[in-house]
């Protein structure tokens, strides 16, 4: 946990204001709790679908672990301890999918691999029969959110190895280790709290997720909530199934941390030197280069392709994109302004509130639909007592913001916690000491050691806003349409072409951010000022 | 912190920058002269639709398009301060559940009543239906005779045992087929052609009805549920590969009970607490008047609801098909039985 400044003072505007931070993120889900408690629940959805929908999101959930798992750690490996032909351009470049929003990465496959499409026609033609390479089924679903969500197991285990010092694989070789058994019995122990972290974000990104299941059909528990809710009209029940969702998404957390706490071995005592880059030759550097120039091609450069190729057969409507793509970034910009502002308040709290804060970040692993309950409660109120109500531009800005906040809280409370980590507690009592408030140490010391944390939630932050969907479509103010709820509309609509152009505008926006800040986290070394 | 209060204000300021310009404003106050519409229809014909509207009275539209049962979840939220003064949806169902949270109020208009036929609207004018979509069958002519499939009951035949496509239950378009066939039929029939159906399934549901009609092209099945407008779409459309898929795949338009095809509509009514009534009304009347029906058929290629409109390009072609004269206020509450059969029967 977070080692903050402890205060004897109870009630010291800190805690009061993390307190705040974390009963706005808080609102939604007691939002979720309360629909589920209140009302009858009406729908009639048969025991045996609703375990078939469990059993799904589970097989879902452990796919997703699995081979963002393998995936993340081969590439961090490779990366972080070789040397190799393109090594430093896969560096940064691996982390590219997560600037493809999950539902375009399901739209290009989906229609790239469709028993009508044309590779699977060629195939039929040439080799008289075609491979079932169908997306639109819980293996397909398994591959599309696995190819959008490894970069979260490659980036936290590249650190970790970078972060690893060559003391431990030297003892092990001297232990008389093969290189191979080092990396096994030494290396990849170690940084086990860093697999543990990353593949709890892809799963509750996968759990998370509104967009690329819902196109491609598979029914989860999510499929339960919405047909409660959609079909039967029922919100209770639809609530009711929410429940179990939530209380996975806690588990996941607690794993999440668990993997946290696990980091004091991650070499920060010990004396620490790089470790040495070993050259790969031959066929090996051949293998090293083919394993992570496929991942790139799989994970982003084949559906960008694809939805660079779909828009080029649609005239685009550029008014119309410029302005969606206008609030996009307008919106992403101050729901990461917002979110950060919040999560710092929140983190300068943590070490006195654990439990709110955990709780806080629960929205991020809360399914989108969820959320949408959720935020409708908190949202009721607003509309009612705010001036214009639900029709004010205004109303409507801020209760979107503060559904990102109440969201992505975790994404930005993860790096702004590990950043404030390093500001030990007698640097804020020196401050304190020499005259400063609570606050003034806060922004005094507290901030500055932490800005480099700070600057990587609200990139973090920035790229998930320009991917919402879910709370945007039932929140947002009259004729305010983002480039994701644009490329929403043309898919359920049955038009993938047309939803070519708002889907590539939301990867040309969250590109530069996402290589700056992967570049951040590959020049970060320890004891450096980034996170 | 310190580094995000420039950022903060850079924020502020590019959302000032978007702000809805001159002719996008944000929701109105009665009497200004505005329309605040909810509409769960997204597609482009509705924005041709829209400027025309605004053009011929000089009432701004504004609009917040969505899911239909978000909306309607968001309208029952905002309670009496809700500025919806139109909803509209896709399907006939939706619109029931809208009228049955109770958030629509009863419409009397002559002109609405004139051009809308009687079947295609809620009796007491909570809501008219505006545009119609048959759902029918795409089949593949080298594998099937017309005449297997003029009924209903054909497509649950054993007849087309593991060669029929169709998508998942949870559409509502499929929803509203069988609350009709229950409708005609009661639950018994329905429950059994539910089950051929079922057993009829050539690939476990997936996709849309696009995917459905190019898996009949593709021959993975012989015959595929589907609404018209996505053939006709296919068949007109600017996608030579899809073209090319309707020079292989013909469409069907079975009967139920020899009355005609199974028809649901694009729709909407008057928001209950709708603070620009008048307005509302206009713009339901204008929706109904021919030069609206002309556009929504065009460009959606829809049918009009209108019957003093007769179909456009492309959509004439289609447009000589006997429509089952059934209410389709009938569908909406028997969507959730509807449901239960299919979720018995194992439709996915």
């Amino acid at each position: 946990m977070t080692q903050v400044w402890r205060s004897g003072v109870s009630g010291s505007p800190l805690r009061l204001l993390a307190l705040l931070a974390a009963a706005l993120a808080i609102l939604p889900l007691a939002g979720v709790v309360a629909a589920a408690f209140s009302g009858q629940a009406t729908a009639d959805i048969a025991a045996r679908d609703l375990s078939r929908y469990a059993l799904s999101s589970i097989a879902l959930s452990a796919g997703v672990a699995l081979s963002t798992a393998v995936l993340g750690t081969v590439a961090a490996w490779l990366v972080a301890m070789h040397r190799f032909p393109g090594r430093d351009l896969f560096a940064w470049a691996l982390a590219l999918p997560l600037a493809i929003p999950a539902f375009s990465v399901a739209y290009a496959y989906a229609d790239f691999l469709d028993v009508a499409g044309d590779l699977r026609t060629w195939m039929r033609g040439a080799w008289g029969t075609d491979l079932p390479l169908n997306m639109r089924t819980l293996g397909g679903a398994t591959f599309v959110l696995s190819c959008a969500f490894y970069p979260y197991v490659y980036l936290a285990m590249r650190a970790a190895f970078m972060n690893q010092s060559v003391q431990a694989l030297e003892a092990a070789r001297m232990l008389g280790c093969s290189p191979g058994q080092a990396v096994l019995h030494a290396a990849l122990p170690l940084c086990r709290p860093a697999l543990a972290a990353g593949v709890a974000l892809a799963v509750m990104e996968t759990l998370a997720d509104y967009g690329a299941v819902q196109f491609l059909g598979v029914q989860t528990l999510t499929t339960g909530v919405v047909r409660a809710w959609f079909v039967y009209g029922s919100l209770t029940s639809a609530a009711q199934f929410a429940l179990p969702l939530m209380a996975a998404a806690a588990v996941l957390l607690w794993i999440e941390r668990s993997g946290r706490r696990g980091r004091s071995h991650d070499g920060a005592n010990v004396r620490w030197r790089r470790l040495e880059a070993s050259p790969l030759k031959g066929p090996r550097a051949l293998v090293a280069t083919g394993f992570c120039l496929t991942l790139l091609t799989v994970g982003f450069l084949l559906p960008a392709a694809w939805l660079g190729l779909a828009a080029m057969g649609v005239t685009p409507e550029w008014p119309r994109l410029l302005r969606a793509a206008s609030h996009s970034v307008a919106l992403a910009s101050a729901g990461a302004v917002a979110t950060v502002f919040l999560a710092a308040l929140l983190a300068l709290g943590a070490g006195r509130l654990p439990v709110t804060a955990r709780l806080a970040s629960l929205g991020y692993a809360t399914p989108g639909a969820v959320m949408a309950i959720g935020l409708l409660a908190p949202a009721a109120v607003f509309w009612k007592i705010a001036p214009g109500g639900s029709a004010s531009l205004w109303v409507g800005l801020t209760l979107l913001i503060f559904a990102y906040a109440a969201r992505l809280m975790a994404a930005a409370l993860e790096p702004i916690e590990a950043g404030l980590s390093r500001v030990t507690p007698s640097m804020v009592a020196a401050a304190r000491n020499l005259g400063r408030s609570e606050v003034g140490a806060a922004l005094a010391v507290q901030a500055p050691v932490a800005r480099g944390a700070l600057l990587t939630a609200l990139l973090l932050v920035f790229i998930d806003v320009l991917k919402e969907l879910p709370a945007t479509l039932i929140l947002r103010p009259f004729n305010f349409d983002t480039l994701a709820v644009m490329a929403d509309n043309y898919a359920r609509d049955e038009r993938l072409a047309n939803a070519g152009w708002p889907a590539l505008l939301v990867v040309a926006a969250a590109l530069p951010v996402v290589v700056w800040l992967t570049r951040r986290i590959t020049v970060s070394r320890p004891g450096e000022d980034t996170p | 912190m310190i580094r995000s209060i420039p950022l903060a204000a850079a924020a502020v300021l590019a959302l000032s920058a978007c702000s809805p310009s001159n002719t996008e404003k944000a929701g109105a106050p009665a009497g200004s002269g505005e329309l605040n519409l909810y509409t769960a229809r997204h597609y482009d014909a509705d924005l041709a639709l829209y400027e025309l509207f605004t053009k011929e009275t000089g009432i701004k539209v504004n609009r917040i398009e969505g899911n239909p049962d978000q909306l309607i979840a968001r309208m029952t939220s905002e309670g009496a301060s809700s500025p919806a003064d139109v909803f509209l949806a896709a399907d006939a169902g939706a619109l029931w559940r809208a009228q049955n949270a109770n958030l629509l109020q009863p419409t009397s208009s002559p002109a609405l009543e004139a051009a809308i036929p009687a079947n295609l609207r809620e009796p007491e004018g909570r809501w008219f239906g505006f545009s119609r979509r048959a759902r029918i069958v795409a089949y593949d002519p080298a594998k099937v005779r017309p005449e297997e499939i003029d009924t209903y009951e054909e497509i649950a035949s054993p007849r087309f045992r593991k060669k029929l496509c169709v998508r998942s239950a949870d559409s509502v378009y499929n929803l509203s087929l069988v609350g009709a066939l229950i409708e005609a039929w009661g639950p018994q029939k329905a429950g059994d052609w539910v089950k051929g159906v079922v057993a009829n399934m050539a690939r476990p549901p997936e996709g849309g009805d696009r995917d459905q009609i190019r898996a009949v092209g593709a021959g993975v099945c012989e015959i595929a549920l589907t609404n018209s407008y996505y053939y006709i779409r296919m068949a007109g459309g600017g996608d030579v590969k899809d073209k090319a898929v309707t020079d292989k795949v013909k469409l069907a338009f079975p009967s139920l009970d020899g009355q005609g095809a199974h028809v649901n509509i694009s729709g909407g009514g008057v928001a209950a607490n709708a603070p620009n009534r008048e307005n509302a009304v206009r713009f339901l009347e204008f929706l109904a008047s021919p030069e609206a029906q002309k556009i929504v058929a065009e460009k959606n290629s829809e049918f009009t609801a209108n019957p003093a409109v007769p179909a456009p390009a492309p959509v004439d072609a289609y447009a000589g098909f006997t429509a089952n004269p059934m209410s389709v206020s009938a569908y909406g509450p028997r969507q959730s039985e509807a449901q239960s059969l299919m979720s018995a029967a194992g439709w996915r």
